[in-house]
């Protein structure tokens, strides 16, 4: 089903060659769970590890000493955007879990944290993500793991090949497999038809035409490949969940609205301002959407130490959200509806950085009069480049409904609806294999009236790398296709 | 003894009469037969190749011609092991091509039209001063299988043939069958069926398929195939057809030739004509008639008959190829018009082809149908599994075609003289040879219609390319098989030294983009770059020859002219083959791990389930390489299946030690 070669990685214990030194390809991968947890642990294992741990933690000269923890921020090596503040750690060879040099970054948790620094290391040269059980076998490979621990490796690789085929099932059956079956087909016949010219146009009657049906199909799949790959990681978020934040003044009613949306106490909620000082977090299911709902400390200056730290945090978070919930307490607007959209646009200016998508929730509506909260929504009508606006009481549930309704549709914007538009990239792992067929396409145009064995050399790679996601495609398969679609008889 | 004529007699090894023990058996002359005999001979061992009718021994049975694409790198690989085919291609040759010239060198068919007789003659001659080989006449009636040597996997041993008209056994430690189409064969033509493998030829003993089936439990299948009628060369119009000259300078198949028997000037030309909707109707309305087509025996599906043709793919013109059978030959092969109706309704046929309308037939078409041994029942050294010292090659083996046949008989002539000297067996990878992914594709994967080469087939086609087949395999050949000879094995080390030196001096030759403007002002090169450009990267250039380099540097580059073309070549594909490299190294360390032939997988005490135990018991896949790549095998079954042979090893002492305590951490 997908291309996976265990023991492509365990046959050196047999000839004591160093793994490492074996197989030069690095990998990452998200070693603690996913999303929900406060601390994240991503690990990185190969020879690039080291480049990937100075140019993400700007150690230009030396690296940290060996297996100790160092307090650093973790920036993207492109944009040289901080991304967290994090302990990285270092593990030269062979003194670590897979025997290679390895790094791990402990981050916070949030997924928005998680994504841009996976994201980060897969731009570094050399790395790629891991595939299931991969660090497991690198260990395996290295002796790390006695004789015991390997009995079980096979269960457990097979529980890990279980879990990702049964995943990548559920993805195949739906447009996205539909999608990567249909540019298979579409390799498979290009591929076929070089391979006939290749092999029997000279005793058969296959004529050059047979090639510019492939140069337009290969056109055809590149420039389909890259709108796909430009959908802005809309799958991958419907995959781990859209970063909605809870933010705005303290007491404002930011963890009674968790708690509502939640329909549990899963956040302290006390009466006095600064209840909440760091990040608590859920997961939702917004009308079939995942939702991570993170609640943060009220922004406001203070003097405490540890609320001033959950305010910085809060701030941070709100910056990595896909959608920020600023929650104001009606009872404390002014009584003048001109003032008071006044006051909300300096609010959210001061809350949001620019261009954040946001929703303005107006809580304890039930303490506002009906007359003044009219007058208010017609004053904020006017004003425009607002984010939507809802009224809601945690206290009675009143305007819960319409507020729901409005999230519901922000977030089915920002996942992208998968019934309805382009199936959307879900996995990074994906992407990677997408990314890797595309350039192996080039590879194709390049070399078409030049070596035509180096061209299907260039669609064969990309239909390897299309088949790690869709599964594995043999020269029978091909041979099959070019007896179909020609006339061959020597 | 009288019915036996030897060969050796009209020989210089007249003083030779066959002996009553040989170190290895060779049953059949064809392609397969006199490569493995001829193979079975330089590796050492004391030879016997028995063959139905001496003179049929290196006939060409079905089309006039060696090579082509995939076949031809064939050609190449097993000239590099110093077999006979190229060397004999280049005696015979009467039209050099090389196919897919305009397609890329790695995927190049290199192909001669052969005069029949000067083939025969040639394979003929070079197995007579072959040392340690006798040709015998006869045909085998019975395979001696003895109780197995117990230290070895098997269940059976076979010590030795008999042949027919009860004449005393003849005893060995290996034998290689290569039958061809005769394993229970019946021929086809019209409604008439008779048994027999190729028409003139008398029909094998019954006693051999009897033996491979009741006594060893060899799994068969069976195939079909044919051959086209043959025309009589003055009655065919041939200004009503188009000419194909061949190649103005012919290119030698073997690495030893420097130019072909034949002179460019003295080739002959073939002749392209077209099917007509008449050829169609003949075969609509003779279907009847025609036991052949309408019986399920497979046949290929890239070299069918003419019937096949136009029921699969009616409405269109198929090509008929007209090919020279030699230079004094009156006799011309239409290629692609293989048929198996009666012979009226053949001539009718081929007369509803303009170029044919008054053609005579001189020998009518036919089919065959005939038993192969399914071929995962072997092992990479084409030894059957449960059989120690039992070789296949060939036909036998499910393959069609010459190349296909010689590879395998090269193959199959090693491993039965390696191990009848007690020599351990040789397997080829597929990561090296187009051999080795024929027989890693018979014997993983099997057959379910006449295998046939292509280069689609061979995944590590830019790196096995038919230039540099003797630098993959002649060294090899000499160092670690032992089936190449010295004077061919000095001369593939002359030409790795040369190119190594070469390719060196070339990727010293640094200069600006401007400098390289001065020096080769003819090439177009476009990109302005700063840094400095080797002679391998220019020599990269679509429009730069080496020529042009060895022009502009005399000095340094000159004295390698011979290898102009290989240096081109390599400098285009080495970045190609080097990205490959990785992906060879792991397949070959899969294959470096064998897995023991006698396991019991119904009963392997290890967790599998019950799916891939059938599958490994019926496969019996001798790598955990091969093993991968069996259909339905899991990942989880390779880890316990590589657990379990590690600790075989283990058991066995086959780990040093101190590899074992590195990875057990004991003490």
């Amino acid at each position: 089903f997908f291309i996976y070669n265990p023991i492509r990685l365990l046959v050196s214990t047999c000839d004591g060659v160093q793994v490492g030194l074996a197989d030069a390809e690095t990998i990452f991968a998200l070693s603690s769970g996913h999303g929900r947890c406060g601390v994240a642990v991503v690990r990185a294992s190969g020879p690039a590890s080291s480049t990937a741990l100075r140019c993400m933690t700007r150690l230009t000269r030396n690296l940290p000493p060996p297996r100790k923890a160092l307090l650093r921020s973790i920036t993207d090596p492109q944009s040289k955007e901080v991304l967290d503040r994090g302990l990285v750690f270092w593990f030269p060879a062979p003194h670590s879990f897979t025997g290679e040099d390895s790094v791990e970054f402990h981050i916070h948790g949030g997924p928005a944290v998680i994504t841009a620094v996976l994201h980060a290391l897969g731009s570094v040269p050399g790395m790629r993500p891991a595939e299931a059980g991969e660090f497991t076998r690198r260990a395996f490979q290295a002796g790390k793991l006695g004789l015991t621990e390997v009995e079980g490796l096979g269960d457990l690789i097979h529980a890990e090949t279980e879990a990702q085929r049964r995943q990548a099932l559920r993805q195949m059956s739906g447009d996205l497999g539909r999608l990567y079956q249909d540019w298979s087909h579409k390799l498979k016949r290009c591929l076929a038809h070089v391979e006939a010219f290749i092999d029997f146009s000279e005793d058969e009657l296959i004529e050059d035409g047979v090639l510019n049906q492939v140069d337009t199909w290969v056109c055809d799949l590149q420039a389909e490949i890259e709108r796909h790959l430009q959908d802005e990681r809309r799958g991958e978020r419907l995959r781990t969940g859209v970063q909605v934040v809870i933010a705005g003044a303290a007491n404002a009613g930011k963890s009674s609205l968790l708690n509502t949306l939640c329909q549990r106490p899963a956040a302290i909620v006390s009466p006095i301002a600064g209840t909440t000082r760091d990040i608590v977090e859920t997961a939702l299911d917004i009308g079939g959407f995942p939702v991570l709902l993170s609640d943060t400390a009220g922004l406001r200056e203070s003097p405490d130490l540890v609320e001033r730290e959950g305010v910085r945090r809060a701030r941070e978070r709100v910056d990595q959200a896909d959608l920020t919930l600023v929650v104001v307490d009606c009872a404390h607007l002014p009584s003048d509806a001109e003032q008071a959209a006044t006051f909300l646009e300096g609010h959210l200016r001061s809350v949001l950085s620019p261009q954040e998508q946001s929703l303005l929730v107006l809580n304890k509506t039930d303490l506002l009069p009906e007359e003044q909260r009219l007058e208010l929504d017609w004053e904020l009508r006017r004003v425009s480049g607002l984010p939507p606006v809802c009224h809601i009481s945690c206290h009675t549930n009143e305007g819960l409904q319409d507020f729901l309704a409005v999230l519901h549709r922000s977030v089915k914007t920002l996942c992208g609806d998968p019934l309805s538009c382009a199936p959307t990239l879900t996995q990074a792992r994906h992407r990677a294999h997408l990314q890797q067929c595309f350039a192996a396409l080039a590879q194709y145009q390049r070399y078409r009236d030049i070596d035509l064995a180096l061209a299907a050399e260039g669609v064969r790679l990309a239909l390897t790398s299309l088949g790690r996601i869709t599964g594995h495609v043999g020269a029978e398969e091909i041979l099959d296709i070019i007896f179909k679609d020609f006339c061959i008889g020597k | 003894m009288s019915d036996l004529i030897f060969l050796s007699l009209v020989s210089r090894h007249s003083s030779h009469l066959v002996r009553q023990q040989y170190d290895v058996i060779v049953v059949g002359g064809g392609h397969a037969g006199t490569e493995a005999a001829a193979a079975a001979a330089r590796v050492g061992a004391e030879t016997l190749l028995v063959s139905q009718k001496i003179e049929t021994i290196g006939a060409l049975s079905c089309n006039p011609s060696l090579g082509g694409v995939g076949k031809g790198q064939l050609v190449k690989e097993v000239d590099a092991l110093d077999g006979l085919c190229g060397r004999a291609g280049d005696w015979a040759g009467i039209h050099f091509s090389i196919l897919n010239r305009r397609k890329g060198p790695a995927v190049w068919g290199p192909r001669a039209q052969l005069d029949r007789q000067r083939y025969r003659e040639f394979i003929q001659s070079e197995l007579l001063s072959t040392p340690r080989l006798t040709v015998l006449e006869g045909s085998v009636e019975e395979l001696f299988v003895s109780e197995p040597n117990p230290e070895e996997p098997g269940h059976h041993r076979v010590t030795g043939i008999r042949l027919a008209n009860g004449s005393h056994p003849i005893s060995a430690s290996s034998v290689v069958l290569t039958t061809g189409t005769f394993l229970s064969g019946s021929l086809f033509m019209g409604q008439s069926k008779s048994p027999g493998g190729r028409i003139g030829d008398a029909p094998s003993s019954a006693g051999l398929s009897h033996t491979l089936r009741e006594r060893l439990g060899l799994r068969t299948g069976r195939l079909r195939t044919g051959t086209p009628p043959r025309i009589v060369k003055d009655s065919v119009d041939l200004s009503l057809a188009n000419v194909h000259p061949p190649d103005s300078h012919p290119t030698p198949f073997s690495f030893l030739n420097t130019h072909t028997h034949c002179k460019p000037e003295e080739q002959l030309p073939c002749y392209l004509t077209y099917t007509t909707p008449g050829v169609e109707r003949v075969v609509r309305e003779s279907l009847h008639l025609n036991c052949h087509i309408q019986e399920d025996a497979k046949g290929p599906r890239y070299c069918p008959s003419i019937e096949s043709r136009v029921l699969r793919f009616p409405g269109r013109r198929h090509q008929v190829w007209l090919e020279p059978e030699g230079v004094t030959s009156d006799i011309l092969y239409p290629q692609g018009l293989s048929m198996t109706m009666p012979p009226d309704v053949q001539l009718r046929l081929i007369r509803e082809i303009p170029a044919m309308h008054r053609a005579e037939i001189h020998t009518p078409g036919y089919g065959v149908q005939y038993d192969f041994v399914c071929p995962t029942q072997l092992s990479p050294a084409l030894q059957v599994k449960s059989t120690q010292g039992l070789f296949l090659a060939g036909q036998i083996n499910g393959t069609t075609g010459y190349e296909e046949a010689a590879a395998q008989g090269l193959w199959a002539g090693v491993n039965a003289a390696r191990c009848a000297l007690s020599r351990p067996t040789v397997a080829l990878s597929r990561t090296e040879s187009y051999i080795g992914v024929l027989i890693d594709d018979l014997v993983s994967r099997g057959v379910t219609e006449p295998y046939r080469m292509f280069t689609s087939r061979a995944e590590f086609r830019t790196s096995l390319r038919p230039d540099n087949a003797d630098l993959r395999l002649t060294l090899k050949g000499f160092e670690e098989v032992g089936c190449v000879s010295i004077v061919r094995y000095q001369e593939a080390v002359r030409v790795r030294d040369s190119l190594q030196d070469a390719l060196a001096t070339l990727q010293a030759l640094a200069l600006s983009t401007q400098n390289w403007r001065k020096k080769l002002p003819d090439m177009r090169m476009s990109e302005v770059k700063n840094s400095l450009l080797t002679g391998m990267d220019v020599l990269r250039y679509n429009d730069v020859s080496f020529e042009m380099l060895a022009s502009a540097f005399p000095e340094c580059l000159s004295h390698h002219m011979e290898f102009s073309q290989r240096l081109k070549i390599e400098a285009v594909y080495r970045p190609h083959c080097n990205l490959q490299k990785k992906e060879i190294e792991r397949i070959q360390k899969e294959e470096n791990m064998s897995l023991p032939q006698d396991i019991n997988y119904l009963t392997l005490p290890v967790s599998l389930s019950h799916e891939v135990r059938e599958i490994l018991d019926r496969v019996r896949p001798t790598t955990l390489g091969a093993a991968t790549r069996l259909q339905g095998m899991t990942p989880a079954a390779i880890i316990h299946l590589f657990n379990y042979v590690r600790r075989i090893c283990f058991t066995y002492g086959k780990i040093p030690l101190s590899i074992v305590k590195k990875h057990y951490k004991i003490k």
